[in-house]
């Protein structure tokens, strides 16, 4: 059963995997359940019998096999839109780029599907000319003040060009280091 | 609908019912008392909530009251709902008596789940909000998934409130990140 690893709480998701396992062990496996509905149908009109009204024991054994694949299709739709939900608020949290560690989980539809919203996201506030992914948090001042906590170098930000080493502390102003502060780089410093 | 894409929904629906056979049924092996796969008329059967909900729409099963909402459970709830373990009966169990209650023709389900969550409601709330962090661990195991839910949220306000009032970091690295996770093929 191919199951792709989740960068959320996954014990819900694990545990529902478990139980399409334990649907395919409750059906007839000796033959593909796909085919068993149809198989029943056409036994039924060989029969005679009308399809669309009789009730007699083979209906009911198509409709349980119907009603099984219905529910495993809702198990899946339901795993997949709640994974593109919580790739799309990763947007927020983390940043339009993300980490490797997040990077390694994500199936190909998936990464693309996380590029094109955080596209579209930037698009729109760029036309706005507002960035929304920053002041989560309600203001108290313009500028914190940082510690770096991983060593990348220089960066380029708004008015200067700092290098950051490790273990330094800087003044910075709040919008720049706000994302830095999310992916972990830099913790904030309260005095 | 709106509950078609919700996972505790989808994980209620899993509970177990136990279901008597109007119609026979053949090609399924959901029987396993029987030799064939043919399930006969009158057989008694353990069915998962969804599909015993369908076949009985299409009168083909009738459902019978599960175990959880039984005499045994009233009794106790009635004695002391506080301690009752309900998350080995039914982690589920307010939200499945209230799926249940109208199609099996108990009367007596609804108030009994509203007494019962009247009494442990003020249990979980006032242990969540004065009990210490690992203090309280032995009544979590018998609360449902509601419950708990309540009580992480109450537990997560208690915290936040004294994150306020002490005045720490206000920015804070995504928690989605650092979690390491192995990964399961």
């Amino acid at each position: 059963m191919y199951c792709l690893p989740v960068p959320t709480n996954s014990r819900s998701f694990r545990f529902k995997f478990t139980i399409y396992a334990q649907h395919g062990s409750m059906r007839d496996t000796s033959g593909r359940f796909e085919e068993r509905s149809s198989l029943l149908t056409i036994k039924m009109q060989e029969e005679g019998l009308d399809v669309q009204t009789t009730r007699n024991a083979d209906h009911y054994g198509a409709l349980t096999h119907h009603l099984s694949l219905v529910r495993n299709k809702c198990c899946l739709m339901a795993y997949v839109y709640n994974r593109a939900e919580t790739i799309r608020s990763l947007i927020w949290k983390v940043g339009p780029v993300l980490p490797q560690e997040i990077q390694e989980k994500l199936s190909h539809t998936e990464e693309d599907y996380f590029k094109k919203h955080a596209g579209t996201l930037q698009s729109y506030m760029s036309r706005l000319d507002l960035d929304l992914t920053v002041d989560m948090v309600p203001l108290k001042d313009p500028y914190i003040q940082v510690r770096v906590l991983d060593n990348f170098g220089v960066v380029l930000s708004d008015d200067k060009t700092t290098n950051f080493a490790q273990h330094s502390m800087h003044f910075f102003k709040r919008t720049d280091a706000e994302q830095f502060i999310s992916r972990g780089l830099m913790e904030e410093l309260t005095s | 609908m709106a509950k078609y894409y919700d996972i505790d929904d989808i994980i209620t629906d899993e509970e177990i019912v136990a279901v008597i056979f109007q119609k026979a049924a053949s090609g399924v092996g959901i029987d396993p008392s029987s030799e064939t796969d043919c399930v006969e008329v009158g057989s008694k059967v353990e069915l998962p909530f969804w599909l015993a909900h369908e076949l009985q729409q299409r009168q083909a099963v009738s459902m019978n009251i599960p175990t959880s909402f039984n005499q045994n459970t009233r009794l106790e709830i009635q004695a002391d709902s506080a301690c009752v373990d309900l998350r080995s009966r039914c982690p589920f169990f307010y939200e499945f008596g209230c799926k249940i209650a109208p199609l099996v023709g108990a009367r007596n389900i609804g108030p009994l789940l509203l007494s019962a969550f009247k009494s442990r409601y003020k249990e979980v709330l006032t242990k969540a909000h004065t009990a210490a962090f690992t203090a309280a661990s032995k009544n979590l195991t018998i609360l449902t998934k509601e419950e708990t839910n309540l009580y992480e949220a109450a537990q997560s306000s208690m915290a936040a409130f004294k994150k306020w009032r002490m005045g720490g970091p206000r920015f804070q690295k995504a928690s989605i990140l650092g979690r390491k996770r192995k990964s399961t093929e």
